[in-house]
């Protein structure tokens, strides 16, 4: 179904496409569609664009282009693209991360235990049972907004985050599971660590995953975990090329 | 070609422009916290404006040269030594080869940019020299500059002794009066909110850094909290999160954002955002889509002019 949609300003720099629909694959695929589109037409002055559950964020430097313009123009393709089904550019890719749930990496597994009710064994299974959709990036580079976590599985944030989660930590928050890319600050429930690095400023392929590739996740100990090579990630192509 | 750091201050880097076209990918643009003195030291040099400068917070470094250059020095005021001579910021300072600049005490704003007649050779991260201090790369080494480092010239020049005058001096307030377009959830906040948004006097604190400007005063509640879905999040944003506190997005900012936008610092003055320092003062005030994009216009016409008149003085 065609979803409605209205262009809000977003400071004096900003556009946001705002849509009246659910987040979920059909509404994400659209937005990357759109993005798409948009880059494509090269409008002058265009400097980024932020995909997000519900939204398309269109940065603009506002001394190479008229806001009201650049609004009407973006107003009247996102009106187009909406008459065709989401057709992808890219081929998604299954992206299977290794995870080593071990009690030394899973800080917070008694916490989420506790929770859910269900054992660090059961909670292990059902976290590498599910297919996630990679909604966007973004919050920290490389970071992977995921959806699809068992509903078994969520799990409030800690009420006060720690000062330091490791490169690597696998966690829960809400209704939501990721990957820390860095070592930064955080609030999610830490079950496991990948060795996989998210973001590799200096690689040939700097970002693991693409908005609308899948993830999933699959239990190493913890010597598959210190022998794992960057180069072995398993990645797949999901649907016939376009 | 080279100039090594004695000290390296408290937090030194290599700046320009930053990136653009990464924000999909959660790397926020970067590059110089104060852009607007970064360009007039650059413009006073004949440089290209975003060339990229050393960007030097709150206590800076002591560099030694090991080769003639002109530099320019702009945006904070400290007091500055050449080889233990006081010499002055907003004008080209000759160095000699085997000269030490010193930074000493600060003494209005919070970074100064040193630019400088030629090109650091740093290696482009996603086309930018810029360092991105919180994730790591960039610049050099992807972090701030230490004690014993030294940063090459990929090459040098001399130009003519000149100075940034009157309207091309920037100044700094310890309490700016920062102006804002209506934020994306402005309506979710209770009119009395708001009115106290606008009229309260903000302190700086100081968990504040180039990811973002924490503010500290009497606390904002936000009716609407949970019903805010993670979307594209801007510099110069200002969020209210469940505290009240508000939080105004910066050049290292988080590029999504999940938290009410009650109001977004306009263009023109996301500059003066990069000035401020612990326990200054800031207010804010209103002003319309229009208007935020003529002063913008505004402070580019001043940066043209400067340039134009630059080049009639060659």
């Amino acid at each position: 179904m065609k979803p409605s949609f209205a262009v809000i300003g977003n400071g004096d720099s900003a556009l946001d496409i705002r849509f009246d629909a659910e987040p979920g694959e059909e509404l994400s695929r659209r937005i990357i569609v759109l993005e798409q589109a948009i880059k494509a037409q090269q409008w002058e002055g265009v400097q980024d664009l932020i995909p997000a559950y519900q939204c398309l964020t269109v940065c603009y430097d506002p001394l190479a282009c008229d806001s009201g313009l650049l609004s009407a123009r973006i107003e009247q393709l996102t009106g187009q693209v909406l008459e065709y089904p989401p057709e992808l550019a890219r081929q998604p890719r299954l992206i299977r991360l290794p995870v080593c749930y071990d009690a030394e990496f899973a800080s917070d597994m008694q916490a989420v235990s506790e929770h859910t009710g269900l054992s660090a064994e059961q909670v292990v299974a059902r976290h590498c049972a599910r297919r996630y959709l990679v909604h966007m990036l973004g919050f920290t580079p490389g970071f992977l907004y995921l959806g699809g976590l068992d509903p078994q599985l969520h799990c409030p944030r800690k009420a006060t985050p720690e000062l330091r989660v490791p490169a690597g930590a696998v966690g829960i928050g809400g209704g939501q599971t990721g990957v820390y890319p860095q070592a930064t600050p955080g609030g999610w429930q830490i079950i496991g660590r990948t060795p996989v690095e998210l973001f590799r400023p200096q690689g040939e392929r700097p970002f693991i995953a693409e908005p609308l590739d899948r993830i999933e996740f699959f239990a190493i100990d913890r010597e598959e975990f210190d022998r794992f090579n960057q180069d072995a990630l398993e990645i797949t192509l999901l649907e016939p090329a376009p | 070609m080279s100039m090594r750091f004695i000290q390296g201050g408290l937090q030194t880097s290599v700046q320009d422009f930053g990136r653009s076209g990464m924000m999909r990918y959660g790397i926020a643009r970067g590059g110089a916290a104060d852009p607007m003195a970064m360009q007039l030291a650059n413009l006073l040099l004949g440089n290209s404006p975003g060339n990229p400068v050393l960007e030097a917070a709150l206590v800076g470094p002591s560099i030694e040269f090991q080769c003639d250059i002109s530099i320019a020095i702009t945006g904070a005021q400290f007091v500055l030594t050449l080889d233990g001579e006081v010499v002055d910021n907003d004008r080209i300072i000759q160095v000699k080869r085997g000269s030490t600049l010193s930074f000493g005490r600060l003494v209005s704003g919070a970074r100064a940019y040193i630019a400088f007649a030629g090109r650091i050779e740093v290696p482009p991260v996603f086309a930018s020299a810029s360092t991105h201090l919180l994730s790591g790369f960039g610049g050099c080494c992807g972090r701030a500059i230490k004690k014993g480092d030294v940063i090459p010239f990929a090459e040098t020049r001399t130009v003519g002794s000149r100075r940034l005058e009157g309207e091309y001096r920037l100044r700094y307030t310890q309490h700016p009066q920062l102006r804002l377009v209506a934020g994306a959830e402005e309506d979710y906040f209770a009119p009395d909110t708001i009115d106290r948004f606008y009229s309260q006097v903000f302190k700086v604190t100081a968990q504040s850094n180039r990811m973002g400007i924490r503010l500290a005063g009497s606390a904002l509640r936000c009716g609407n909290q949970s019903q805010v879905i993670s979307s594209g999040l801007c510099p110069g944003t200002v969020q209210i999160p469940p505290d009240g506190k508000p939080i105004v997005s910066f050049v290292e900012g988080q590029t999504i954002g999940g938290y009410p936008r009650i109001a977004h610092v306009i263009s023109a003055d996301q500059h003066l955002l990069g000035q401020l320092k612990a326990n200054d003062r800031v207010s804010f005030t209103r002003v319309s889509l229009a208007q935020a994009h003529r002063i913008l216009e505004g402070k580019s016409a001043l940066l043209r002019r400067l340039e134009a008149e630059l080049f009639v003085q060659w």
